[in-house]
């Protein structure tokens, strides 16, 4: 019996009135998987996300964790079976401390308390490189420390398989190069990951796989390059600059 | 994840020593349980008034400003804990000691209703939970063993000596509001009230780190109820009487309202700064009648456009302080 991939998603679709956001998709992740998902605005990447993480529900179709249906879960119970999301708008905690935004995802994501969730909050903080704003109000931090603790906090529920949400965009390129050698630390030691990005550059440090999404409908799907050089992304992307950051 | 890679943190609970946050605490606690001893019953009638609101705005604050469950439906249980100790005390049961149980009928009376108002968002929650007050006003109208609309009277009390009566209604209203402050900032200190500090914050984000926001709300839903149920069962015990009218009224949820939003809601120490605040106006206003209510109203709405964050937003932040730290301070350790 062959083990049932880590995420499934069988023909899910979700519109809002006469937007169609997901058309029928379906794909299959496994763990340690890295996944980059690229579309014009508007495409769906972020209600996909959602669609993963149970901020929305879907109008048909499956959502399958370990081959089991979380369809009907709420977002908490997905989180703690292992999906963190991190969104594009950060939704931090703004008048917590950094420390205290990490460790409600530690409680209840990860299941810890007392010291061990002290340990696992610090140690995420650490390697999020956030350790030095540990006692800041997250409503102080600037753009890229903000969206290191969207990043942090999705971590610190302990996931096997992390939605990343633009964490790179408005990033300055050091500040993106950090960010990616983050999130290849993260994927290399076990958790998959899917990284939605405009910043295709950031991309190619860590997925070995890239989606292309538009109109609810995934145009492409395969090896980075080979995505990118495909017509009809080309066709989708058509005046901008996708094909040419894409390094190599 | 290697052990050995993992940083080694101290924690503590506030930035700084709260050891004498405590001593005061203390010092203050014996001096207000001494003041029947020292001064006549005008004024631990004025104290009784004055924890009666302090309980109302620190359980609001906790279902406003930490769960979002903007409710002006609180008298609901207010009146449920008066009509208890009234119903308690016909039975026979000393009416002090069916305080705690007028606060637990309110507590259990809202679990039922809780499973319908908390489907309800925003004004909608808001809206319910006022019919359901306005409901408990009617079915109390059309009991008549409860008095109906002319009211009812306390018994089991009117052999005491009024002195000694007082001092007890003093002393029972004090515990009330003690524990309920006491209690609030216990639960917020827990991984609870972690999780109550990040719904405040952000309730999306919340239920993303895992977060159970239904369940949350339910327990303040409860706990506020039994707040409610406390201040009415001292409303009782300190008019000897009660009206369906003024007990199941809306004014108390808009003196909820204003002690949370002056004294800074989302904060333990803002509705004790609010209580605080209301109590000097009412009290400096008592013979201007009308104006008293303008006086308010105008004060709500200014503090509302200029110091969204209440007195305490003001003097917490200018100072950096907390009286009641529920935070998180990481030291790295040697
Ligand atoms: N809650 C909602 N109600 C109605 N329409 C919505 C809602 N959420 C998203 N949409 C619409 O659905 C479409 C897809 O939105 P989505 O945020 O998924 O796109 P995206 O690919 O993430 O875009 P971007 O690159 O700009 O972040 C957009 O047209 C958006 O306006
Ligand atoms: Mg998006």
């Amino acid at each position: 019996m062959t083990e049932a991939p880590l995420l499934e998603l069988d023909g899910v679709s979700k519109r809002f009135g006469s937007i169609v956001v997901a058309d029928s998709l379906s794909l299959s992740l496994g763990r340690a998987d890295a996944v980059g998902i690229v579309g014009p605005n508007g495409a769906g990447k972020t209600s996909l996300f959602s669609l993963i993480s149970g901020d929305l529900r879907p109008n048909a179709g499956d959502v399958r964790l370990d081959g089991r249906s979380i369809t009907r879960l709420d977002p908490a119970s997905r989180c703690r079976l292992g999906i963190a999301r991190t969104y594009q708008v950060p939704r931090s905690f703004e008048h917590m401390t950094v420390f205290e935004n990490v460790l409600v995802a530690v409680h209840r994501g990860a299941g810890l308390r007392g010291r061990e969730a002290f340990g696992l909050a610090a140690q995420v903080l650490d390697e999020t490189g956030l350790a030095d704003t540990a006692n800041e109000r997250a409503g102080r931090l600037g753009l890229q420390q903000r969206k290191r603790l969207e990043l942090a906090r999705a971590l610190g529920a302990r996931p096997r398989l992390v939605l990343l949400d633009e964490v790179a965009a408005g990033l300055t390129d050091p500040e993106v190069e950090g960010l990616v050698q983050i999130v290849a630390g993260v994927r290399a030691r076990g958790v998959a990951v899917v990284w939605v990005e405009h910043v295709v550059r950031a991309l190619f440090g860590v997925v070995e796989r890239l989606i292309c999404l538009a109109a609810g409908k995934m145009i492409g799907d395969g090896e980075p390059r080979a995505v990118l050089a495909s017509d009809a992304v080309r066709d989708v992307f058509l005046g901008t600059d996708y094909g040419e950051v894409a390094p190599g | 994840m290697s052990e050995s890679t993992a940083p080694s943190v101290r924690v503590s609970r506030s930035r700084r020593s709260s050891i004498w946050m405590l001593v005061a605490g203390v010092v203050l606690l014996a001096a207000l349980a001494s003041l029947p001893y020292v001064v006549y019953a005008n004024v631990t009638d004025l104290f009784v008034n004055f924890f009666i609101l302090l309980t109302l705005g620190v359980t609001w604050n906790l279902l406003a400003g930490y769960a979002g469950l903007v409710s002006v439906g609180q008298q609901a249980y207010i009146g449920v804990g008066a009509y208890a100790v009234l119903v308690l005390a016909g039975d026979g049961m000393s009416p002090f000691l069916a305080i705690p149980l007028g606060a637990l009928t309110a507590a259990i009376v809202s679990i039922p209703v809780s499973f319908i108002v908390l489907h309800l968002r925003g004004a909608y929650f808001a809206i319910a939970t006022w019919v359901v007050a306005e409901s408990f006003r009617l079915a109390v109208l059309r009991a008549p063993s409860l008095g109906g609309g002319t009211g009812a009277t306390l018994y089991g009390l009117a052999g005491v000596d009024p002195a000694v009566r007082e001092a007890f209604t003093y002393w029972a209203a004090l515990a009330v509001a003690a524990a309920t402050l006491i209690g609030c900032y216990v639960l917020l200190r827990t991984r609870f009230g972690l999780d109550l500090t990040a719904i405040r914050d952000n309730e999306v984000g919340a239920r993303s780190v895992g977060v159970r926001i239904m369940q949350a709300k339910r327990i303040v839903y409860v706990v506020a109820a039994a707040g409610a149920g406390a201040a009415g069962a001292l409303l009782i015990v300190s008019q000897l009487n009660v009206q369906a009218a003024s007990i199941f009224s809306v004014q108390w949820s808009a003196y909820m309202i204003f002690v949370a939003l002056i004294g800074g809601i989302g904060t333990v120490e803002g509705p004790i700064l609010g209580t605080l605040a209301f109590f000097l106006l009412q009290q400096s206003l008592a013979e201007r009648g009308a104006w008293y209510l303008i006086v308010v109203g105008a004060v709500a709405v200014l503090m509302a456009m200029f110091v969204p964050r209440g007195l305490w937003g003001l003097v917490g932040d200018r100072f950096r302080l907390r009286l009641f730290p529920t935070g998180y301070w990481v030291r790295p350790a040697r």
